[in-house]
């Protein structure tokens, strides 16, 4: 959620020594990346949690080195972004070591990638990790029959016990050239004679290159025009169609059909199986009754109000209260207020710490006392969750829904993810195929998905309405994020792609992973959000005192008042929600909390917000991945269209008199 | 045309075509929708002569009665055996062409390319094609496809050999024989999963969505990629 991507230059280019990891998704790369530097990024139970290449510093075996994390892959021929990323991490940069770490259970899937790499004629070793889970399933790989086979260090590792970490390091001095070649048919041998001599010299193998140009790789053609003229492009553009005109099917299909029949024949000299643990079995119960068509929604019930439970009732009520109250409202804030007194009593000062829009009355009880405790109890919930393997379980129930939205049950991962940080939610788009799904869900992220920190106090706001009120909320949101989706699907031009969505074990999540990424997780927020709340609290500390406060609210009060309904001081939530929307609910939290607003009034509060303009930080991700025009659009869009449903929602509530 | 396709009718290699004779279609035409008004359970004089819509229906009609294929009584049809026969081979051929073209080249306007090819094809290449199709006991649209006599020569009579890995029962493990993608991209991305053919794959569940398993790999996926991978039941 806030993996640090730091593509330091000099970094890269300096000549320590490259590690690079790369493997099928889930199969745990970033794990063992967290293991050799020590430095955390998210490690989830779910394929494409990493999108980016991510880089950090370790002394191995004495020696300085960069270790590299990928996104997974399973070919080295790009289908998506993420993918893409990788593949050209292997084109461009020199690794002097590359680590294939592969899932034990899905060997054949991990000899996909080591019969490619063994193509590149590049150094590696082959980690095959989660040998535990693998025998659970009772699944055992010879790895010195492996070894010799491949012609490569073969390690086994369970990298979340950091079980066999030492052999991995010891071997990882010696990485070879794998000895496995794939002689694949007449016509495409042919055709990968007939390119390589037009190829230009690259880190990896020029047979490899040809075989991925076959394959059809369209994203190799950028690296093409930079390397060789033009006209050499067409003639293996020509190449190309005269080996596909052969063949009905695809090259790439053909390509790795024939390698998954090497792979095979690898496979049947060392993998033995045995009768399947009691453990593994129960988890995969678990996992085909979460996404039973009947069973399926009453789990997905459950799960959302345990998680409605835990954070709603416990982290906002429970927690809140005890640091509002009692930590900040009995002892912090008069303590602090004493202190100001005696070390500068200067009227000013002390307003601007403690006064109705202080640094510390405000920025900080928001900040600690409100979101942060809704926050931290999410945070848990949520990695809880994200490694026991029920979201991507999740996208097979709804998606038929998403479906009506242009849009397939693969979407659901960064549209959950949102719930975590819309920013890192925008960046995981890059898992989608279609630049059609990419807007679409960039869109539907900024308009309608409450992340972490808003959600969390929307939750809060929520626990003291009824039933019908808490419905509809959720049910007018849904509602527009439906037809808001249906109707731009209609709009962008593309057709869907395929739903293809590997679906990872059910597995009991580990406390430790739960609590370094909770952890982490925190951090990111207190070193995101409070100097966000410092300075919208400061903006409005100004604005107060220049006079401009109560003008706005006279500006916004035909909107606020007139067509919301609202409290004119509602105006002050909606301005800080530009920062952040989060601390926009904060606003009208307190506003609820010291009664100041009806149930309709904080349900038509609540569906603005919640509608509200994508915070400064998930912007300029937009801005990042979806190019200016688009983000300002999304954003320009969004503005008028909150508080055209609120009002609408407004009228409705009174005209009808529905009681909430 | 007319002695080849009426010598194929009788179960012989024919003659080359001389000349087409509308004539012998529209006796087709004729015993095939007698074969389906009567599995309907409406055969009727009257009832063939209002759903039909060729030209000169009755005069083909009283043909068909003067050579022998069927007799005619009041308002009541009885095909003849030899009427009988060729209205099954018929139906038969046209049933499994549309089976073809539905499931192994997802063609569509199948019901026209069906029309055109029951009159061409050869009892060998009809009974290959229903082999080549696992014997398939129903056309797309569910109605029943004669049985051939290939068909009896198996045993599993109703249970195809070949057929969508959409059709399996969820539970059940099938190996991959063939796969027809609707787009090279999605057969791609499918074989660096693991789905080619040999592999062996089980269908997980069909609701709300489809989920496959290859080996240790759950694969969610659109009910159409499944109908997409012809499977033999194992």
């Amino acid at each position: 959620m806030h993996d640090h991507n730091s593509p330091d230059e000099s970094l890269r280019q300096s000549e320590m020594d490259k590690v690079v990891l790369i493997g099928n998704p889930n199969v745990g790369k970033s794990a063992l990346f967290g293991l050799l530097t020590g430095k955390y990024v998210t490690v989830s139970n779910y394929p494409g949690t990493t999108v980016e290449v991510t880089y950090g510093n370790a002394v191995l075996n004495k020696k300085r080195t960069l270790i590299i994390d990928t996104p997974g892959v399973n070919s080295l021929v790009p289908m998506s972004e993420d993918e893409r990323v990788t593949r050209d991490m292997l084109l461009t940069d020199k690794p002097r070591v590359i680590v294939q770490v592969a899932d034990s259970k899905n060997l054949r899937r991990a000899l996909l990638i080591t019969i490619q790499l063994a193509e590149m004629e590049v150094p590696f070793l082959l980690d095959l990790n989660m040998d535990d889970e693998a025998r659970s399933r009772g699944i055992v790989v010879n790895q010195e029959v492996l070894s010799g086979l491949l012609g490569i260090e073969v390690v086994k590792t369970v990298a979340i016990r950091k079980s066999g970490i030492d052999r991995l390091l010891k071997s990882l001095a010696k990485p070879r050239p794998s000895t496995v070649r794939v002689v694949y048919d007449k016509d495409i041998e042919r055709g990968i004679s007939a390119i390589i001599p037009l190829l230009p010299d690259a880190h990896i193998s020029k047979r490899s290159l040809a075989l991925m140009l076959l394959a059809g790789d369209e994203s190799l053609k950028a690296w093409l025009h930079a390397h060789i003229p033009d006209p050499l492009i067409d003639e293996i553009d020509k190449i190309r169609q005269d080996v596909q005109a052969r063949y009905n099917n695809s090259l790439g299909y053909l390509i790795n059909q024939q390698r998954l029949k090497a792979a095979d024949k690898i496979i049947a000299e060392v993998v033995t199986r045995f009768e399947a643990g009691k453990g593994s079995r129960i988890a995969q119960k678990v996992g085909t009754l979460s996404m039973h068509p009947l069973y399926g929604i009453p789990i997905l019930l459950g799960v959302l109000f345990l998680v409605y439970q835990f954070v709603g009732v416990l982290g906002a009520g429970f927690a809140v209260d005890f640091l509002e109250e009692t930590v900040f409202g009995t002892y912090l804030n008069p303590w602090i207020s004493k202190l100001v007194d005696i070390i500068l009593p200067i009227p000013l000062v002390k307003e601007l710490l403690m006064g109705d829009y202080g640094l510390v009355t405000m920025a900080m009880t928001y900040a600690i006392a409100i979101v942060l405790p809704i926050v931290g109890f999410f945070f848990i919930s949520f990695s809880f969750l994200e490694d026991s393997g029920y979201l991507p379980r999740l996208a097979v129930m709804v998606n038929r829904v998403f479906k009506i939205m242009g849009l397939n049950g693969k979407a659901v991962l960064p549209m959950i993810l949102g719930f975590g940080c819309d920013t890192m939610a925008t960046l995981t788009t890059r898992i989608l195929e279609t630049k059609k799904e990419r807007i679409l869900v960039t869109l539907l992220l900024a308009l309608g998905i409450p992340c972490s920190a808003q959600l969390g106090v929307i939750l809060g706001l929520v626990s003291g309405l009824s039933l019908t009120a808490t419905s509809i909320w959720i049910g007018t949101v849904l509602a527009v994020m439906l037809v808001v989706g249906y109707l731009t699907a209609k709009i962008i031009p593309g057709e869907p792609s395929d739903f293809v969505l590997e679906l990872p074990p059910i597995r009991v999540p580990q406390m430790t992973n739960i609590i370094i990424k909770t952890m982490a997780r925190v951090e990111w927020y207190l070193k995101e959000a409070v100097p966000l709340f410092m300075l919208g609290t400061f903006i409005l500390f100004v604005s107060n005192k220049i006079g401009a406060l109560s003008y706005l609210q006279k500006v916004t009060d035909p909107l606020v008042v007139n067509m919301l309904g609202l409290p004119s001081k509602a105006a002050e939530a909606f301005v800080i929600g530009f920062l952040r929307r989060d601390y926009g609910a904060a606003g009208l939290f307190s506003l609820a909390k010291e009664g100041l607003m009806d149930p309709v009034q904080i349900v038509v509060s609540l569906v603005v917000i919640t509608l509200f303009v994508p915070c400064i930080a998930n912007f300029f991700m937009m801005v990042k991945e979806r190019g200016m025009r688009m983000a300002i659009a999304m954003t320009a869009f969004i503005f008028p269209f909150a508080f055209g449903i609120g009002g609408i929602l407004n009228w409705i509530l009174r005209t009808f008199q529905i009681a909430l | 045309m007319e002695h080849k396709r009426l010598n194929a009718i009788e179960g012989k290699a024919g003659h080359p075509a001389l000349c087409v004779l509308p004539e012998v279609e529209k006796e087709d035409e004729l015993l095939e929708m007698m074969w389906t008004l009567r599995e309907e359970g409406r055969l009727t004089r009257s009832h063939l002569l209002e759903t039909c819509e060729i030209t000169g229906c009755e005069a083909t009609l009283s043909l068909l009665h003067k050579n022998g294929w069927i007799t005619e009584e009041n308002d009541s049809l009885v095909m003849q055996p030899k009427g009988e026969k060729r209205a099954r081979e018929l139906v038969r051929r046209h049933r499994l062409s549309l089976r073809m073209f539905f499931d192994l080249f997802s063609l569509d306007g199948a019901e026209a390319e069906a029309c055109k090819f029951e009159h061409i094809l050869s009892p060998e290449v009809t009974d290959s094609v229903c082999t080549l199709l696992g014997h398939p006991p129903n056309a797309p649209d569910g109605k029943p496809i004669p049985r051939g006599e290939c068909c009896a020569m198996f045993k599993q009579e109703m249970k195809p050999l070949v057929a969508p890995l959409a059709d399996l029962v969820p539970g059940e493990t099938a190996k991959i024989v063939f796969i027809t993608p609707g787009s090279h991209s999605r057969l791609d991305r499918l074989s660096a999963m693991g789905v080619v053919p040999g592999s062996s794959v089980k269908l997980h569940q069909k609701k709300p969505s489809y989920v496959i398993q290859l080996g240790e790999t759950m694969i969610a996926v659109d009910k159409e990629i499944t109908r997409e991978i012809f499977v033999k039941k194992m």
